[in-house]
């Protein structure tokens, strides 16, 4: 009896499980005692939630990528891709929802930024765009809903309204497209445009914020459905498709090398108050390690190779993991982006040195950074195993029995 | 034949430039709504009085007074300082200090970047916070370029140790979970000018930190009035405001320390 219960599948919920009691755990404490007992200071109060929240909302733009390619650039075979793009997409916007709702001082005005509008603050446009891309989202993951069993067997009505959704799907692609460039942009833009820290304070921020999350958003859903076929016989993958989108990762990454090293080393020529300092911490101080070995060779120069040389990205393991290092890269871009431009405090006495601050992560917000991961890996492992999410034969099926109705065998 | 070939066309053309005027026009007025209607964006709107101060750093002994006058006319945590006194060097053997009030900045960053205008332009140059409105999103802290923000990390509760002693709190505490502030102690100067009484030269309508200085190291009045305190200081000694470079204009003008011998 209990060698029936404990299968690797529920070994890997309970695991999860746990994590997530966990994070409630935290999350609880967060709410009812604030943010005090976070290690956030007045000169680093924006820490490891905010680059998760930054992070997952870069790794769900496969979403809006790989919709446009197939919807607007009618790149439709990889149609099947786009569709796993989107669950990630979803899970992604709603971990950073997650994120922000417990850093934010006061969570229960969080609906303030749909009632009071600065137009010209970035957060304002990031926030608003986030909640229409999340309502576009779930509109795009209604099709997919659609495939719960319990659903179609219940409410088939309600289901085949739900598939029908499909239909607009290049509407809101073309919408999507439109809000995830404005946001992921104006992501990079929230730091570029604060004069006060000049590490940030420059133009592009907000092309480095797009361009990585694009590569990062495809490489990790491309990852999770290879991880995802080989666990589970849920998960069927048509691999060639997914090679063919590994190779364009591979030249994207050219590119986002290029812009990323010279962004970076082109503040050399000169001393900069501020911007040099904080380049001095990212290639030489304490996070040289995260900029040249993380960002730089594990998150650029290695995968670009395995996903350039034909031979390791026809192997799927190396190409897995080269998948999984550029997202690993990105959030590692985020993390240090974000933690640079506080490390360096700048004087406004005259003549003073610049500052060091410092922050380490609490116990509590790992707890519920991890919780928030936990709670992305939870509602991809259920996708994949009850709304086959990563189902590349699945696509072909459907858009034959839009044609032939009566062959559908609906269940009534 | 050619009238049907060419009307279409024609219809094809007025009805792409139709669209694009369209466009244009739709972008144009959204666009412009947006910057006329986003009362943060536009620079602070110049009223009848415009306030600013002045601290003579050849004054200033850095006693803390001012910061104490602060913490209990506006009921600050302890843990909290909207009025920073730091140590600015040597003159000479004399130790130079500076006080570090909030700069209401002409281009305030903090009210530019905050998502729910929160932070916003008083008529007279003073950057106001609504606590009621605030998110706790530390934006602002982040964008401001004197440290001049600190976040209510922990609820304020118990007793203020600066009370009675150094006055009494004329304004809510804040809540936590909302960075705060200085606000020149505008309760003080609209009561007083209620009074019918003059900021920077009555008491009753001056900055806490201001009466409470013992060496009349800091002045407050309005920079639009040729005859005020703070524009004849300025006018009669050189000053510097703090990060000039970065374009925000503050209202808070130091008169720096000069060694006399020298002079």
């Amino acid at each position: 009896m209990l060698k029936k219960l404990i299968t690797p599948w529920t070994a890997w919920l309970a695991f999860l499980g746990i994590l997530l009691l966990g994070g409630l755990i935290a999350g609880t404490l967060v709410f009812w005692k604030g943010l005090g007992i976070t290690n956030l200071t007045d000169l680093v109060p924006w820490g490891l939630w905010i680059t998760i929240d930054l992070s997952s909302i870069a790794l769900g733009a496969g979403a809006f990528s790989l919709c446009a390619g197939v919807y607007l650039f009618g790149l439709k075979r990889y149609q099947p891709i786009a569709r796993t793009a989107t669950f990630v997409g979803l899970i992604g916007y709603t971990m950073a929802t997650l994120a922000l709702i417990l850093d934010i001082g006061k969570p229960e005005r969080f609906w303030h930024s749909m009632i009071y509008w600065n137009t010209h603050s970035l957060l304002w446009e990031v926030t608003m765009c986030v909640i229409l891309y999340l309502s576009v989202l779930m509109l795009e993951t209604m099709p997919i809903i659609a495939n719960l069993e319990w659903l179609r067997k219940r409410l088939p009505r309600i289901a085949s309204t739900m598939e029908g959704v499909h239909h607009y799907a290049p509407i809101l692609a073309i919408v999507g497209l439109g809000l995830s460039s404005l946001h992921q942009s104006s992501l990079g833009a929230t730091y570029g445009v604060i004069k006060a820290r000049p590490f940030w304070f420059k133009p592009e921020m907000s092309v480095l914020f797009m361009l990585s999350a694009i590569i990062g958003g495809i490489s990790l859903t491309l990852f999770a459905s290879m991880l995802a076929s080989r666990l589970t016989s849920k998960a069927k993958i048509n691999d060639a498709l997914i090679e063919r989108v590994a190779q364009f990762v591979g030249y994207l990454l050219i590119g986002y090398f290029y812009f990323r090293a010279w962004d970076a080393l082109s503040m050399t020529y000169a001393y900069d108050p501020g911007r040099s300092e904080g380049l001095n911490l990212i290639t030489k101080g304490l996070l040289a390690f995260n900029f040249w070995i993380v960002e730089m060779l594990l998150g650029m120069i290695v995968p670009m190779i395995l996903l350039l040389y034909k031979p390791t990205r026809m192997n799927r393991f190396w190409r897995m993991i080269a998948l999984f290092l550029v997202a690993v890269g990105v959030v590692a871009f985020r993390w240090d982006t974000n933690i640079t431009g506080f490390l360096v405090v700048m004087p406004y006495v005259p003549g003073q040195a610049i500052a060091y601050a410092s922050y380490q992560p609490s116990l509590v917000e790992i707890m519920a950074g991890v919780a928030i991961i936990a709670y992305g890996l939870t509602a991809f492992s259920l996708g994949v195993k009850y709304l086959r999410v990563v189902d590349h034969s699945l696509v072909e099926a459907e858009h034959k029995t839009v044609k032939v109705e009566a062959t559908e065998p609906v269940t009534i | 034949m050619s009238d049907k070939r060419s009307s279409p066309m024609e219809k094809n053309i007025n009805r792409r430039e139709f669209l694009k005027l369209t466009a244009v026009g739709v972008a144009v007025a959204a666009g412009s709504r947006a910057v006329t209607s986003s009362k943060a964006s536009s620079a602070a709107p110049k009223g009848k009085h415009q306030w600013a101060m002045v601290i003579d750093q050849s004054k200033c002994v850095g006693c803390g007074y001012c910061t104490l006058a602060c913490q209990a006319h506006n009921d600050v945590n302890p843990e909290i300082q909207w009025n920073k006194v730091l140590k600015d060097g040597t003159v000479g053997e004399k130790q130079v200090f500076l006080p570090r009030p909030c700069m209401h900045c002409e281009k305030a960053p903090c009210v530019e970047v905050c998502p729910v205008e929160a932070s916003y332009y008083r008529d007279d140059g003073i950057v106001m916070m609504d606590y009621d409105r605030c998110i706790g999103c530390r934006y602002c802290q982040v964008a401001c370029p004197y440290e001049a923000r600190s976040f209510n990390w922990e609820k304020f509760e118990g007793e203020n140790p600066a009370v009675p002693e150094w006055g009494y709190p004329e304004v809510e505490r804040r809540p936590r979970g909302v960075p705060e502030k200085c606000s020149f102690c505008y309760q003080t100067i609209d009561r007083g000018l209620a009074l019918g009484k003059q900021p920077g030269v009555d008491q009753d309508a001056t900055p806490a930190c201001v009466n409470a200085c013992p060496t009349g190291a800091r002045m407050f009045g309005a920079l639009n009035d040729p005859e005020s305190n703070v524009s004849k200081a300025l006018h009669e000694n050189p000053s510097y405001r703090l990060r000039e470079n970065l374009g925000t204009g503050p209202r808070v003008y130091y008169l720096p320390a000069v060694d006399k011998k020298e002079a």
